[in-house]
């Protein structure tokens, strides 16, 4: 692949990064969230993360290159299947008959760990962009 | 006034020294037409991959960049030789004086 | 076609047709550090050099082979990626791009000087 095809390569992986951690503070925002629309509880949100075919450049077909480079996306954003938190706060306006409330089932420390790691690929794949741009610039060189 | 170039090719009868310099001359002329084959070979090459670097289909640019420079060698070393028989036939045209 | 395709610019553009191919792995392994079950591929840099500058097949056909990179440790969710061995190689390959420029442009120079040799006028 190309050097400008790295450049939407790694900026597409800063973009899937970029997804991960909105959904991490989403979690983190409501991790106390014991009501929505669709009623109960928020669900923690997760994303799922699939190798990207990169599309197939003319060169490529010819089989002058081989096709081997990987973007990554976003497949889906899914909801955690984990049954919610139950604290017993009878008192508490969504408390059910038993008197336990249903919270998400979100660990803070979790979520921020995750936000750290989605933080530093975001800046990993910035310094590929980096990287490409700079090979870029050193090619025009060439003609002094 | 005559071109020097096609009275050597038909071979124009003048003597001694318009033949030696006949025989100096298909030297020249040969590596001229050789570098003016290779300065259109490459300068497509060149062409091609520019175009292919600007229109996305995945030319690497630094392989564009050495065709380009490489065309541009072979434009000058042409240049180089023409330089150099217009020289020789000044010397020429000096000669037969 | 014999001054201007010398060996120099041969090896040199070989040189530098693996070394941005190279950086394309990087990136790949890099944009897919999160993938689940996703592994690290990168080339034999100096195998495919060799390869190319022998000059045994017709080269016009670029086709470095891409493997998978040994003795890295796999994560649970089946993700070899080492963060540090990519950052590494990210800056190295750059690096050797660069040099590769550099080198390549006096190489031209060299040739512009040759041709203009002996120039009086």
């Amino acid at each position: 692949m190309n050097l400008f095809g790295m450049l939407e390569l790694s900026g597409g992986a800063m973009s899937a990064e970029r997804q991960r951690a909105e959904v991490v503070t989403s979690n983190m925002a409501n991790a106390e969230t014991t009501r929505t629309p669709a009623g109960g509880p928020y669900r923690r949100q997760l994303v799922i993360f699939s190798a990207r075919r990169t599309p197939e450049f003319p060169m490529m077909l010819a089989g002058l290159r081989n096709a081997s480079a990987r973007g990554v996306r976003v497949d889906q954003v899914v909801s955690d299947p984990a049954p919610p938190l139950q604290r017993y706060q009878p008192g508490h306006p969504d408390a059910d008959a038993k008197g336990y409330v249903a919270y998400p089932a979100v660990n803070p420390v979790e979520e921020m760990t995750d936000l750290l790691g989605a933080v530093r690929s975001y800046e990993l794949n910035a310094a590929a962009v980096q990287a490409a741009k700079n090979m870029i610039q050193q090619s025009l060189d060439i003609l002094r | 006034m005559a071109d020097p170039i096609s009275s050597v090719r038909i071979g124009n009868p003048g003597g001694e020294v318009v033949k030696s310099a006949a025989g100096k001359e298909w030297g020249f002329l040969e590596t001229l037409r050789g570098a003016m084959d290779q300065v259109t070979e490459l300068q497509g090459t060149a062409d091609a991959k520019a175009t292919a670097v600007l229109n996305g289909s995945g030319m690497d640019v630094h392989s564009a960049m050495i065709a380009v420079e490489k065309a541009d060698l072979s434009f000058q070393m042409m240049m180089h030789v023409r330089n150099k028989i217009v020289q020789a036939y000044q010397e020429i045209s000096r000669m037969q004086f | 076609m014999s001054m201007i395709d010398t060996p120099m610019t041969a090896v040199l553009g070989h040189f530098l047709d693996l070394s941005a191919y190279r950086e394309s792995l990087i990136s790949s392994n890099l944009a897919n550090i999160d993938t689940p079950g996703y592994r690290a591929r990168d080339i034999n840099f100096r195998q495919e050099l060799d390869r190319a500058d022998s000059g045994e097949m017709q080269y016009a056909s670029f086709s470095p082979l891409a493997t998978q990179v040994r003795g890295l440790i796999e994560r649970p969710d089946g993700n070899n990626v080492s963060l540090e061995r990519e950052t590494l190689l990210l800056a190295e390959t750059q690096m050797k791009f660069n040099i590769g420029v550099q080198v390549l442009r006096s190489e031209f120079h060299r040739l512009s000087s040759a041709i203009h040799e002996g120039s009086t006028s």
